[in-house]
């Protein structure tokens, strides 16, 4: 825990003893010290700790966003006097509670699939900044657009929880059907009602659809795809990142992937807030396309068919696998795209749009299991962008078992009739 | 069913040379799947660039005379209101989602679908016509390659997205061939004072490259997660419950 | 009345139906697109450009040499000396009969020969069928003129057996002329006519002419679709195909098993003309055929899925030009495949869909790998390399290229660079305003990019003053040379391979003896076919004191990297690919270095895997020389003066 930050001038100060035209200092008085500057002392070690997004083969450090680690951001919050936080019991994860927020920040956030993407959390930790910006004391309200994919899984616990986590402080759950209009309707009369100094949403998807209708039914301008956001500014890029513009963070603004450092401090409440004292107070009437929208359906997307690069799993084979029926069945099973190496590809087992890889294909999946594949230098280009890897190799000095945050050494022929028949028994 | 595929000022990544942007050039293969002769619409100073749609299977261009940096959407609003009141009024206008090369805000096709009053749906991969007269079935690209079918009443605005098959290869002489019509622009209707261009009151300066955040991981678990030999039973539950973990598949009660 | 006195008549009539035949071809090659033709040169010039060049081309054979001198000649003897059998006086002497013999005596021997390259076994590259039941028409024709006209020499004592002869002799004769349209004998009339219509009388007598026509992109129809849009003498070249597989068997892409041949090609494009359902080939497939239509016309597409030839074969050549220095009949295969693939590619935009986007990146940022012309000059990063745009004039512009671009393709220019300054050459180079050359647009028929890419070069050279431009790319060097003054450019450029050569010679550069070391030299295409540049890079070589070694196809007969035309970036798949082939070529010459003169080849040649020589640029070579010479030090010095 961090002591207070010393004051060597303060302390100097007490300890002065002005006498006779001499200055001393009386350096046994020890007891004066408390003069200290009420900051808390830096910790440059621990900063740096927070820093460190890798660990595999080189330490890698990412400065790029300050974040606070989780003490700090407790301590902090007991400072403020908006801010209540429980008390850290050891054991037990405070929690962050914001009883009257000084003034609201939309985060809205797609949860697909009723789980968090990379991206929500981005979205979230973006809006997080903007609460705790300047004075502090802001609330993040996570905006979830039911009838999107899935409003429904948005009521759950569960997902509570998770939002908390991820920095959220309310929740707000939109009843607008599915047309993308009523959503706007709806996140229309939510903005008017509740009258937030930020909106932001993911620029991607619905997020983006939904950030432009908003813009254009408040006829107010919307900042797209910003690049960079602190407290006092925002920059986005434009003219083929030639260009960019700055501004202090504006109401409307839309935010680019990977460009916000995801909350990760202590969780917030994720109270459910009702919006029915503002559900017709907005009353302004969905600008009226949504009797032009005749039917809805969606169509999950086939893993087995979905290009390597549009994929968020891949289960890819090596030189290692040997036994491709058990390999395909694999990939179906698991509901992942099949890839495969070079080696393989070149010999013939797996079609050539199957290779990962520089000459191939360079993922952007969120996992990749790697069976029987070492894991060579443009083998692994094409993977850097995947957060999970989980590697299944004989070798226990291959380059992949390195890689991975999940390394299993073990014979693949043999791991994968027994990931089969795991499968069958949760009848997936 | 007739089809008007917007295009916009883009310029060219590399030379910044006005050139004909990737995701119009995929809204005409769409478009050109539909209507044997698409038009193109363009509001700006000339055809330079934006004539390579023709190359790509438009037939014919309109150019809405426009002076370098005026707002394109009141002069490309009027045009298309006065033809939505024709015989042959298009029922689709199709658009790129974004703009490349100049504010890239994205913002254009709502504008402008606002100010004639159609509905407007976004990042479409693939349209066709529906099974009742004056309908259109869009899928619209989702995550994780799930697509939303939206059967919609045409006339509507529909933007197309990066994942959109790619464009029907450039032949020079269909653009050699293709009509060009310069029009004057027609007075302007419609109200897009409110959403402006998104550069609000912000000065351009050069670009500074920012890096995005590192994605890497397998850090969930904290330490290194290495098992050495395990049975193969032991090695596939640790690899769903890592999976399950990591929320990046459920697959049911697997606790056998 | 005796049957010898039936022969000058047989020949008149033989005549006849050949005349009849060629007339419907003669029709057909009108339906062709127009074509300036000097008729009084060529037909001045026939006699020369067949006895001279076309043998010298046939001569590369000795064995077809042999066999088509006494066929061809005895042939053309006996008809012209029965023709003066119509003077009855003439006919009556026996010793006119016995020349007349003889003449067919040769021919039989001339058909002996050639039988003996078809039988038992023919040769891979020749064609069967109709091509090898000629020597039988051949031989009966030869040998029944023979009998019956020795007979009457005799004095004609067995008259029934020479009217047995003779109606042989007409049987053969009248079967050979009767096919003169659509049959082998087609080749003599329309092979003379090709040499006195050829669409490029500049390349006989010693000449070279390699450079392909500007296209009018106001054309109403941009490329050859159909037959009728080639040129009519065109058609005509086609025609005189003898189909003797030369072009076939130099072909680097048939060799690679990639599916053309251009010997297939030439035979489709003149059955494509003569329409109805194609006659059948009786050559080699082409490798890994796709399946076509088979439809023929003078106005149906040939490239189409129901025509004659399957794009894949279009797009498989490297425009080495192999074909066309085997070619004995002088046909002009690349202009063809180019022309095709113009339509393809203007009027379509059916190029294969890898070769899209380097012609999308030639026509929005006038680089294929979508790079910024300004980082062209970034690799000499501490090397001195002026610009020209700052010193004003130079004597010598540097022509980077693509090479400029790429990690190897860097290390040539810089040993180059370095060597430039070590002879303290004035040089500089034209920086952002160099755009790409415009080889590879224009190889895949993207002739629109390639005009306007060439008229930007040429308004960026004209700017500014210089004698000579200088650069280490053969494709850069053909278009520049040979191309551009079509456009309204001409300029001195030279080979890094011949200036550096030049330098030696004059005693500006002193490299040391590299000795103890073997090396081959890979001739590149536009270097020593284009341009027939194959002495420099030698007399270099020589110079630094290596033992130079030769594969058995060099200088202007070498084979083909595999790197030209766009055939990389179309990429049609094979058996192989054509620099193994090559590299195996190399490697059986026991050199530990294979010499290079083109940054392509070198991409292409260190591309194959596995143990193999060493690839290094002749300008490498070079200042490993200079360096071992101590020149080096001089350089490094002149180096570190600011530019
Ligand atoms: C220019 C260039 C570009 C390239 N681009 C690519 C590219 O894009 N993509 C690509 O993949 N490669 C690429 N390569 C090839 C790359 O260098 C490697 O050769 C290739 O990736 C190796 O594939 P592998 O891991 O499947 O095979 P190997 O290297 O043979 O590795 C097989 C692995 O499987 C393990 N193994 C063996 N048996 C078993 C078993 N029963 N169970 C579990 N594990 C087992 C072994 O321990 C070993 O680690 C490129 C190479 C070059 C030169
Ligand atoms: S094109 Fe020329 S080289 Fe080829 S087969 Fe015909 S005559 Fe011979
Ligand atoms: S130019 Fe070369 S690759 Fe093309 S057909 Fe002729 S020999 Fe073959």
């Amino acid at each position: 825990m961090s002591r207070p930050r010393r004051d060597p001038r303060g302390e100097r100060a007490t300890k002065t003893i002005t006498a006779a035209g001499r200055i001393r200092l009386d350096v046994a008085l020890r007891a004066a010290r408390a003069a200290a500057s009420g900051r808390p002392r830096r910790d440059p070690w621990r900063e740096w700790a927070a820093s460190l997004v890798d660990e595999t083969h080189r330490k890698r450090y990412d400065r790029s966003q300050r974040q606070m680690s989780r003490e700090e951001a407790a301590r902090f919050s007991t400072v403020r006097d908006t801010i209540e936080a429980t008390a850290i019991s050891p054991g037990q994860p405070a929690l962050r509670v914001i009883e009257k927020p000084a003034f609201l920040v939309f985060a809205v956030v797609e949860a697909a699939g009723g789980r968090l993407s990379r991206f929500d959390r981005q979205v979230l930790g973006a809006a997080r900044l903007l609460a705790d910006a300047g004075d502090g004391g802001g609330a993040v309200v996570a905006v979830i657009a039911a009838g999107a994919t899935a409003g429904d899984a948005a009521r759950g616990d569960d997902h509570e929880t998770g939002l908390g986590a991820a920095g959220a402080d309310r929740v707000l759950v939109l009843e607008g059907g599915a047309s993308p209009s009523g959503r706007s309707a709806a996140m229309l009369s939510a903005v008017e009602g509740l009258s937030p100094r930020h909106v932001v949403f993911a620029e991607d998807g619905d997020g983006a659809d939904l950030a432009r209708r908003l813009s254009v039914c408040l006829g107010e301008a919307l900042f797209p795809a910003v690049e960079h956001l602190t407290a006092r500014q925002a920059v986005r890029a434009l003219r083929h990142a030639k260009a960019e513009i700055g501004l202090a963070p504006p109401r409307l603004m839309t935010i680019g992937e990977d460009r916000a450092k995801p909350y990760e401090a202590i969780p917030c409440e994720a109270r459910r807030l009702d919006l029915g004292p503002f559900a017709g107070a907005g009353g302004t009437a969905a600008r009226g396309d949504d009797s032009a929208i005749l039917s809805v359906e969606i169509i999950p997307g086939d893993p087995a068919r979905l290009s390597l690069s549009e994929t968020d799993f891949v289960v890819s084979a090596g030189n290692g696998v040997s036994d491709f029926t058990a390999f395909r069945a694999l990939a179906a099973k698991l509901r992942a795209t099949p890839g495969a190496s070079r080696v393989v590809c070149d010999a013939g087992l797996m079609p050539r749009a199957a290779q990962v890889g520089a000459s191939g294909t360079v993922l952007s999946a969120d996992c990749y299991l790697a069976l029987g594949i070492s894991g060579a230098p443009q083998h692994l280009q094409g993977i850097v962008g995947c957060e999970h890897v989980i590697a299944v190799n004989t070798d226990l000095h291959a380059a992949m078992i390195e890689r991975a945050g999940l390394a299993i050494v073990a014979d693949a022929q043999r791991v994968m009739p027994a990931l089969l028949k795991l499968l069958g028994e949760a009848g997936a | 069913m007739k089809t008007v595929v917007l295009l916009s000022d883009a310029r060219h990544a590399i030379s910044g040379r006005a050139t004909l942007s990737g995701l119009e050039a995929r809204a005409i293969s769409l478009a050109a799947a539909l209507d044997p002769a698409p038009r193109g619409l363009h509001a700006g100073g000339g055809a330079e660039g934006v004539s390579a749609g023709l190359g790509h299977g438009l037939q014919g261009l309109d150019v809405l005379d426009l002076p370098e940096g005026a707002d394109p959407v009141p002069a490309l609003a009027a045009h298309l209101q006065a033809a939505l009141g024709k015989n042959d009024a298009p029922g689709i206008v199709l658009a790129g989602r974004r703009g490349e090369g100049g504010l890239e805000t994205g913002l254009v096709p709502y504008l402008l679908a606002d100010a004639l009053g159609l509905p407007i749906l976004a990042d479409a991969v693939a349209l066709r016509q529906g099974e009742a007269a004056g309908t259109l079935v869009v899928d619209q690209a989702m995550q994780k390659g799930a697509r939303r079918r939206v059967t919609i009443r045409l006339p509507a605005v529909v933007t197309v997205h990066p994942l959109a098959p790619p464009p029907r290869p450039f032949a020079y002489a269909k653009m050699r061939r293709g009509e060009i019509r310069f029009l004057p622009t027609a007075e302007a209707i419609g109200d897009t004072a409110g959403g402006g261009n998104g550069s609000g009151s912000g000065e351009e300066r050069p670009h500074r490259a920012r890096p995005k955040l590192m994605r890497t991981g397998g850090t969930a678990a904290g330490a290194h997660n290495l098992h050495v030999g395990p049975e193969p039973e032991e090695a596939a539950r640790l690899i769903l419950d890592y999976l399950e973990a990591n929320g990046i598949r459920r697959y049911g009660d697997t606790r056998g | 009345m005796t049957a010898a006195a039936f022969l000058p008549w047989l020949t008149v009539a033989m005549v006849l139906v050949a005349a009849v035949q060629i007339g419907r071809r003669v029709i057909l090659w009108r339906g062709g697109g127009p074509a300036a033709v000097d008729w009084r040169a060529g037909l001045t010039a026939l006699p020369r450009r067949y006895l001279v060049d076309v043998h010298h081309v046939v001569d590369r054979d000795r064995s077809a040499s042999r066999m088509h001198v006494p066929t061809a000649g005895g042939l053309v003897l006996a008809c012209g000396l029965l023709v003066l059998g119509l003077v009855p006086a003439i006919a009556a002497s026996r010793l006119y009969f016995a020349l007349v013999a003889l003449a067919f005596l040769t021919m039989a021997a001339g058909v002996f020969l050639e039988a003996r390259r078809r039988y038992p076994r023919a040769l891979p590259r020749l064609s069967l069928g109709r091509w090898q039941r000629l020597p039988v028409y051949l031989g009966v024709f030869a040998l029944g003129g023979f009998a019956t006209a020795l007979l009457a020499a005799l004095g004609n004592p067995l008259p029934a057996l020479s009217f047995l002869t003779f109606f042989a002799a007409a049987a053969a004769g009248l079967a050979l002329a009767g096919t003169a349209a659509t049959g082998p004998m087609r080749h003599a009339l329309a092979g003379a006519a090709h040499l006195v219509a050829h669409p490029r009388p500049a390349r006989f007598e010693g000449g070279r002419s390699t450079d392909l026509a500007p296209l009018d992109l106001d054309a109403a129809k941009l490329g050859a679709e159909t037959p009728a849009d080639f040129g009519w003498n065109r058609l005509l070249g086609f025609d005189a195909c003898v189909q003797c597989g030369r072009c076939e068997a130099a072909c680097p892409a048939f060799a690679a098993g990639q599916p053309l041949s251009p010997k297939h090609l030439v035979a489709d494009l003149a059955a494509a003309a003569g329409g109805g359902h194609a006659r059948p080939y009786a050559g080699m497939p082409y490798p890994n055929q796709r399946p076509t239509g088979g439809a023929a016309g003078l106005h149906a597409a040939v490239i189409s899925p129901e025509g004659l030839v399957h794009p894949d074969t279009l797009w498989s050549c490297t425009t080495c030009r192999a074909c066309v220095e085997e070619c004995p009949m002088m046909i002009e295969h690349v202009d063809a495949i180019v022309d095709l693939r113009r339509f393809q590619t203007l009027e379509l935009g059916a190029v294969p869909s890898k070769a899209e986007e380097p012609l999308e990146n030639l026509r929005g940022c006038d680089e294929p790998n979508g790079r910024r012309l300004s980082e062209r000059t970034d690799f000499a990063a501490g090397l001195s390399l002026p610009r020209i745009a700052e010193t004003g004039e130079a004597d010598v512009v540097l022509w980077l290229g693509q090479a400029a671009f790429d990690l190897r393709g860097q290390r040539t220019l810089k040993a180059l660079i370095r060597t430039l300054h070590a002879a303290g050459v004035d040089f500089a180079v034209l920086g952002e305003e160099e755009r790409d050359c415009g080889d590879l647009a224009r190889r895949l028929g993207d002739e629109a990019t390639f005009q306007r890419l060439a008229a930007a070069n040429i308004e960026a050279l004209s700017r500014h003053r210089f004698r000579r431009i200088l650069t280490a790319d053969p494709h850069a060097l053909h278009v520049i040379r040979n191309e551009y003054p079509a456009l309204g450019g001409s300029y001195d450029v030279v080979h890094h391979t011949a200036f550096l050569a030049e330098l030696v010679a004059a005693g500006r550069l002193a490299p040391a003896a590299l000795a103890g070391r073997a090396v081959t030299y890979h001739d590149p295409c536009y270097l020593g076919r284009y341009n027939g540049e194959v002495e420099a890079p030698r007399a270099l070589l020589d110079a630094l004191g290596l033992e130079r070694r030769e594969m058995a196809r060099s200088g202007k007969r070498s084979m083909c990297c595999g790197g030209g035309g766009g055939a990389p970036s179309a990429d049609i798949p094979g058996d192989t690919r054509i620099p193994d082939i090559r590299m195996d070529q190399a490697k059986t010459t026991g050199a530990r270095i294979v010499a290079v003169a083109c940054p392509q080849c070198t991409a292409m040649l260190e591309g194959v895997t596995g143990e193999r020589p060493e690839v290094r640029d002749v300008a490498e070579l070079v200042w490993e020389a200079l360096e071992a010479g101590g020149a080096a030090a001089t350089a490094r010095a002149k180096e570190l003066e600011p530019a």
